[in-house]
């Protein structure tokens, strides 16, 4: 019942949103927030890449039925009638959360499930050692049931995290009146919502009964809480890029060995690609890396083996990050873009007096002169270098995939890999 | 008295119970609280007004508690003396867990905010009296505190901050513990995305202890609050239910973190299974009668001290016990229940009606049951000055004021 009461709340809003897209975008700053954002189905629907969905489709089949992250189970709750019945009264105001979970239900197939299904899709191509009992494997599917958990626990936490970056800041705004007690309402579902998902996935990795891998995945949590305090921020939190530094004022930078401890900031701000690989690392690669290396660590894998995988998360990630970020920059002009993507990052580092148009956008994101900003990236060769960090990633991500046996899920993540070859 | 073993016993302090000195302050902190947001005048007077009010409230408990305690004469366990070394640096060491965990200056800034100090600690304190109390039971008069439930009151004490700095947004709340509070600072973004930090360094704490029980135990924590707090925006239509639905809320926003965390604490001690559900039932009692006091203080703390009514909870549209009471004697509460205190005038004649009814009494006689429940489960485990202190500690948490 609570699944079609959410459905029909979504359905009924999907209208009103797309009116009000502009007004939410205002709320949202600029609407290609993209770490961890959902939008990778209309990314590959504009960037007409069949070979995206095709791959994704696929790969879904091998691991035996979609990565179901909506599973009954959750979607029969009473959080989460609660959480369609209180949606419900915010229909018709801008509130972002409408945003999100429109994205959570329609994009779902193909966007939000895909970590998941990497973490599946890796848990495969690794196989697991034999002495693991038959109780606990999916057989047809060839993963652990275990494994099938982490894959919902990252769904999870990714989207508790998209959840709470939702939230509008009602001190930084003047809200108008009759908006702040939607506002405010909207604030406290999105808030409670967030807080549902990750305490679920604090009781489903506690069922795991493995603490070297609860402690990995709070560690991921720890990174995305982080990720929102790199950097200068606009009023509503958006991010804008450090001011770029000549080489010879840069810190020295340390080393990034880091799993369980924090990433360290030296000779981070400033340095375009440094800063550029730290933000999405937080934002994203941790978590899909540490997720990919608990799947290892599921079955009995190595600690060695458990490093790679975390590597191949992580690179995944980025190169998925610098497609999306190169997306801006394929078709027509778009109204705006990612401030802290890495083709803009690399024409700033290029001509440091564009550097004046990002101050601008202190107060909010909106106020950036975009057109400026674009005409530089096309000018420049932001792109060809943000082409580069791809295959960069691409690569690194692929040497680990070789390291694998061969079989239909190493291929699936080939062909996923291959989609996203610009 | 004097068959404890010397160590045990140089830590025992037996205070007679006197004016209170800077140590009981730390107990009415939360009541205190109250005091000075209730007030617009209260800005300037800081913590001269604060000492002052917990003096007022600390003597009201002296002419009380010596009469309810007989068992001791003229004696009292002060558990927060006799925990002294083990609750000593507890915030700076959860400060310097949190500073470990980022590279983010103001992440942690905001993080540490609320451990200052400031707080009265409760959790941590009835957590280490608990695990005191059954190393004490399981290994006689010669046992000592295990690091790693040190570690569980540190925990404790973050999961209940983490908590605090999510209700801060939701409740749009402007002080809390005498300051402003975390949103009034800073954005509400960076103020979720800094209680989720608190809860992931937590969570990493609790994995470290590598026990899968107690991962588990406290993780039944974090979905209590959750859900406690998705209780709290619907409400109940029949006066039954709602009561049932109010003492559920109130175990799983409040109860169930201490109940656990004390049981977490026995788990480590290798109790068996008796003695833990033993000090997960005393944590449930006390953490009720905990916040039946806490939703009885709203009616009557504030009237008290500054003469005009605050109701805080009537503001928020929240029907408590003294509220779910009074309607027995004025049905009219219904409707105003239902519409959560919406229409102008409706807390006003809440709060006289509940003054007017026997809700703050029948409140105060339920509270009281639960302590005497947790006093009396205290009773069961062998005899110790930590004993006591739980025995103490549920007297405490019901004499807060009067």
């Amino acid at each position: 019942m609570s699944f079609s009461c959410l459905r029909c709340v979504v359905r009924y809003d999907l209208v009103k949103v797309c009116s009000s897209s502009a007004l939410v975008t205002k709320y949202l700053g600029s609407s290609r927030e993209l770490s961890t954002s959902s939008n990778l189905r209309a990314v590959a629907q504009q960037n007409t890449k069949p070979d995206w969905n095709r791959a994704v489709s696929e790969a879904e089949k091998i691991v035996g039925y979609p990565t179901s992250f909506l599973s009954l189970r959750w979607v029969l709750s009473d959080e989460i009638a609660n959480v369609a019945l209180h949606l419900r009264k915010l229909v018709g105001s801008n509130h972002p959360l409408l945003k999100t979970a429109k994205n959570l239900i329609y994009n779902g197939k193909n966007n939000m499930q895909a970590w998941g299904l990497i973490v599946l899709l890796v848990s495969k191509a690794a196989g697991h050692s034999p002495e693991i009992p038959d109780m606990e494997q999916d057989k047809a599917a060839g993963v652990l049931h275990s494994q099938r958990a982490l894959a919902e626990v990252t769904e999870m936490i990714r989207t508790s995290h998209l959840v709470h970056k939702g939230l509008v800041n009602m001190n930084a705004r003047q809200v108008v009146p009759s908006e702040s007690d939607d506002m405010l309402f909207g604030n406290k579902i999105a808030l409670l919502s967030g807080d549902y998902l990750l305490a679920n996935s604090c009781t489903e990795l506690a069922n795991l009964r493995n603490q070297e891998l609860v402690e990995l995945m709070s560690s991921a949590v720890r990174d995305l809480a982080e990720a929102e305090f790199l950097g200068d921020r606009d009023e509503q939190n958006n991010p804008l890029p450090s001011r770029p530094l000549p080489h010879d004022q840069r810190e020295a930078a340390t080393e990034w060995d880091c799993v369980l401890s924090p990433l360290p900031m030296a000779g981070v701000a400033g340095c375009a690609r440094r800063e550029w690989v730290a933000r999405h690392v937080l934002a994203a690669g941790a978590l899909l890396g540490k997720s990919c290396s608990a799947a290892l660590k599921l079955a009995g894998h190595k600690p060695a083996l458990q490093t790679q995988g975390y590597l191949f998360g992580c690179h995944l990630a980025l190169a998925w990050q610098a497609f999306l970020d190169l997306e801006a920059f394929t078709g027509p002009e778009p109204d705006s873009f990612s401030l802290v993507g890495a083709p803009l990052a690399f024409t700033l580092e290029a001509r440091p007096t564009l550097y004046s148009y990002i101050e601008a956008g202190k107060k909010s994101v909106r106020d950036v002169d975009y057109h400026e900003l674009y005409k530089a990236v096309v000018e420049g060769n932001g792109i060809e270098q943000t082409k580069q960090l791809q295959r960069e990633h691409i690569n690194s991500a692929r040497e680990v995939l070789d390291s694998f046996p061969y079989c239909d899920a190493r291929t699936a993540l080939t062909n996923i890999i291959v989609a996203m070859i610009p | 008295m004097c068959q404890f073993g010397p160590k045990v016993r140089r830590q025992t302090v037996f205070v007679k119970l006197k004016p209170p000195g800077p140590s009981p302050l730390r107990i009415f902190g939360k009541t205190c609280q109250r005091v000075t947001t209730c007030g617009p005048a209260c800005g300037s007077a800081g913590s001269g007004a604060v000492a002052g009010a917990a003096r007022r409230l600390a003597s009201s408990l002296q002419s009380t508690s010596t009469g309810s305690l007989p068992d001791y004469g003229k004696q009292i366990v002060d558990p927060y003396r006799l925990l002294e070394d083990d609750l000593n640096g507890i915030y700076e060491d959860i400060r310097s867990e949190l500073e470990r965990n980022t590279n983010q200056p103001e992440l942690n800034t905001i993080a540490t905010y609320y451990f200052d100090g400031q707080g009265k600690a409760l959790r941590p304190m009835v957590a280490i009296l608990m695990a005191r109390a059954v190393n004490y039971h399981v290994y006689g008069e010669n046992s000592a505190l295990l690091p790693s439930q040190r570690q569980v009151a540190m925990i404790s004490e973050m999961i209940h901050s983490a908590s605090l700095i999510h209700d801060d947004v939701i409740d749009q709340s402007d002080f809390r513990r005498g300051k402003p509070s975390v949103n009034v600072l800073w954005n509400h973004k960076k103020v979720a995305m800094a209680g989720d930090f608190i809860l992931a360094v937590a969570s990493m704490m609790i994995a470290r202890l590598r026990s899968d029980e107690v991962t588990l135990v406290l993780s039944q924590v974090v979905t209590d609050l959750v859900q406690g707090e998705f209780m709290q925006l619907g409400s109940k239509e029949t006066e039954n239910e709602r009561f049932a639905h109010y003492l559920t809320k109130t175990y799983r926003k409040t109860a169930s973190l201490i109940a656990n965390s004390v049981k977490a604490v026995a788990l480590l001690s290798g109790a068996d299974e008796s003695t833990s559900e033993l000090a997960f039932q005393y944590g449930r009692n006390l953490g009720l009668s905990f916040q039946l006091v806490d939703d009885l203080l709203d009616f009557v703390s504030s009237a008290q001290a500054m003469g005009k009514p605050t109701a805080a909870d009537l503001r928020l549209g929240l029907a408590t016990a003294p509220v779910l009471f009074a309607c027995e004697k004025y049905p009219e509460l219904n409707p105003m229940i239902m519409r959560r205190f919406q229409e102008a005038g409706d807390v006003e004649k809440a709060f006289e009606l509940v003054h007017k009814s026997r809700g703050l009494e029948q409140t105060r006689f339920l509270a009281r049951k639960h302590g005497l429940e947790a006093a009396r489960l205290a009773h069961e485990l062998a005899d110790s000055p930590y004993q006591k202190g739980l025995i103490v500690t549920t007297d405490l948490v019901l004499n807060r004021i009067k």
